[in-house]
């Protein structure tokens, strides 16, 4: 199934809009360079596994802005892109993703993270996680994170930050679990930019992103166990030394 | 367009007369086209942004040039450095400084030789613009704040900066506060050489600052980093029946063609509206070589046409040249105040 063939206006107007954005490469390479050196700070390393980013390809952005057009043109919403408000409109032109271990890591990454975007002086326009699980949810309220429910059982915490510059323009932040983005990766392979019509597949996708989100919520309690064990290691290394001479018993 | 809550920058015209290749005859040009300038009525600063300290030698006398530089560096110091040095040694922000008032409504900022230090620390500025540092941002912009103290305290209307003969990063911030720049051109192959990789340059400084000034707090000053285009100028010919002679006349055709083709093609590319003020004359006029005349200013440290050697009617064609080229000047800029 190919993007039903649009009319030379229309694709004027969707050329024009990626020429606009091919112009504008230097300034986006240069506002990914600025939000690796945030996230890459010293206070956040800790809990980072891993970081990748990307700017968009120009022609995912043909293709995704074609579909926009396509739907606009069917009935949907309309089609409001212009070269003014092109860059704030999409927000993943330049996009950065951060994958962590365990979804309880997400209270103090949140906190450092929108720290260190306050002092470079981004601002944060939004910051959200897709979820569907009822015990992620209410711990990402606790946390001060706005939940949105996930009917692809896609889930990912997203931050849309802008640089409060001259011309509007924004990047998304997405931060996830190693777990999560397994379930990610397979879905985009699948489903991107074609959606898959295999109904077996669609629904050995669903039954992932219960073995993944299984596998987050595992990886909580494992480190939650961990990260007791070694308070009570401590404790008793205290107790030991209080006592009399200091002799920690080897293990 | 702009939001109003921006930090101001001073209206004053601030130009340079601009040629990275040295012995160009650009501090002779810079102070008597200023002094011509300020002849006609117009209040001019000129900036002696060139660690050489040619201009201020050139302007104040040995004994007080001497001074300025024994005790720029202690905190009643009154050079560019003074003004500039907290922000070096991140203490604070520029100090403001008294310009040296010379006569006709002219002033100076007196330059001085550790402006070399301030350069050093001016290539990691840039890079930290890159990054959004406000450190980046408040280095680079430095330069152009402590002009902004001295234009709205002195009511200035054109600032002149002299520049030294490179393509270092001073000269990169000062040329991207200027509003405007001419190119004075010797009669050699080596200026026409430094021609080509001056536009070039130029165009990269430019681009390279849109970045920065895209992604850059709103509400932080910079630079305009838009110096348009004023045309150029041939300098130190020497003339023969009222003409340039045999030896420098092929010269001139070539300074304008390349001018044309590595600054005015290579500008356009980057923005049509950087040489909207280079039209014809492209050339604003030309400096003969006044020979003794200029030695004698260079000695006395007045204008060309003030020297007390020479005959009247060699300082009266001095005298012509530079207010011709003053006026050309002002009228090519007159609309820079309203932008």
């Amino acid at each position: 199934m190919t993007s039903p063939a649009l009319e030379t206006d229309y694709m004027e107007t969707i050329d024009g809009l990626v020429s606009h954005f091919q112009d504008n490469l230097p300034v986006f390479e240069t506002f990914l360079k600025q939000l690796r050196s945030v996230v890459e700070h010293a206070t956040l390393q800790p809990y980072i596994h891993s970081i990748k980013t990307r700017i968009k390809d120009p022609n995912h952005l043909r293709n995704k802005l074609v579909r926009k057009m396509v739907v606009a043109l069917e009935g949907g919403p309309p089609f409001d892109y212009t070269s003014e408000n092109l860059f704030r409109q999409i927000n993943d032109l330049v996009g950065v993703r951060l994958l962590h271990l365990y979804t309880r890591q997400m209270g103090d990454i949140h906190r450092i993270l929108t720290d260190l975007l306050d002092e470079h002086r981004f601002t944060v326009i939004e910051a959200s996680a897709r979820t569907w699980d009822l015990e992620s949810k209410a711990y990402f309220k606790s946390i001060g994170i706005e939940t949105r429910d996930s009917d692809s059982l896609y889930t990912s915490v997203h931050y849309i930050v802008d640089p409060t510059a001259r011309t509007p323009r924004t990047a998304e932040i997405q931060v996830r679990t190693l777990a999560e983005e397994i379930w990610g990766e397979v879905d985009h392979t699948i489903n991107y930019p074609r959606k898959s019509e295999s109904h077996s597949c669609r629904e050995q996708l669903m039954a992932l992103a219960r073995v993944t989100s299984g596998c987050s919520r595992l990886v909580d309690s494992i480190f939650a166990t961990h990260i007791d064990s070694l308070r009570a290691a401590s404790e008793a290394l205290t107790v030991v030394s209080a006592d009399g001479p200091a002799t920690a018993r080897p293990r | 367009m702009e939001s109003a809550n921006l930090p101001l920058r001073a209206t004053a015209v601030r130009l340079a007369l601009f040629n990275h290749k040295g012995g160009v005859g650009k501090t002779t040009l810079t102070m008597n086209v200023a002094r011509a300038m300020a002849k006609l009525g117009k209040r001019v600063l000129v900036v002696d942004s060139d660690p050489q300290c040619n201009l201020t030698s050139l302007l104040v006398e040995d004994e007080v040039v001497n001074d300025l530089l024994d005790t720029s560096d202690a905190p009643e110091g009154q050079t560019i450095w003074s003004a500039l040095k907290p922000i070096v040694e991140a203490t604070g922000d520029v100090r403001y400084i008294p310009p040296i008032e010379l006569p006709h409504g002219m002033f100076l900022l007196p330059g001085d030789i550790r402006l070399a230090e301030f350069e050093q620390e001016l290539g990691t500025m840039w890079g930290e613009c890159f990054q959004r540092r406000t450190r980046g941002f408040r280095g680079t912009t430095a330069l152009s704040t402590v002009v902004n103290q001295v234009v709205w305290k002195y009511g200035i209307d054109y600032v002149f900066y002299d520049s030294g003969p490179n393509i270092g990063a001073l000269n990169r911030t000062i040329l991207l506060d200027c509003d405007f720049f001419a190119i004075p051109a010797a009669c050699d192959l080596f200026s026409v050489r430094a021609i080509k990789t001056l536009g070039h340059t130029l165009a990269n400084w430019i681009r390279d600052w849109d970045t920065i000034a895209e992604l850059a707090p709103k509400d932080i000053y910079l630079l305009p980093g838009q110096p348009h285009l004023l045309g150029y100028i041939p300098q130190r010919y020497k003339m023969y029946g009222g003409k340039p002679s045999m030896q420098f006349a092929p010269f001139i055709p070539l300074i304008e063609k390349t001018v044309r083709s590595d600054v005015i093609a290579v500008l356009t590319r980057v923005n049509p509206l950087l040489v909207a003020e280079a039209v014809s004359p492209l050339r604003l006029g030309g400096v003969k070589d006044f020979g003794s005349l200029a030695t004698a200013s260079q000695r006395e440290g007045v204008a060309i046409s003030e020297v007390s050697t020479g005959t009247q009617e060699q300082r009266d064609i001095a005298e012509d040249t530079f207010e011709d080229l003053a006026k050309r000047i002002i009228d090519r800029t007159s609309g820079a105040v309203m932008r």
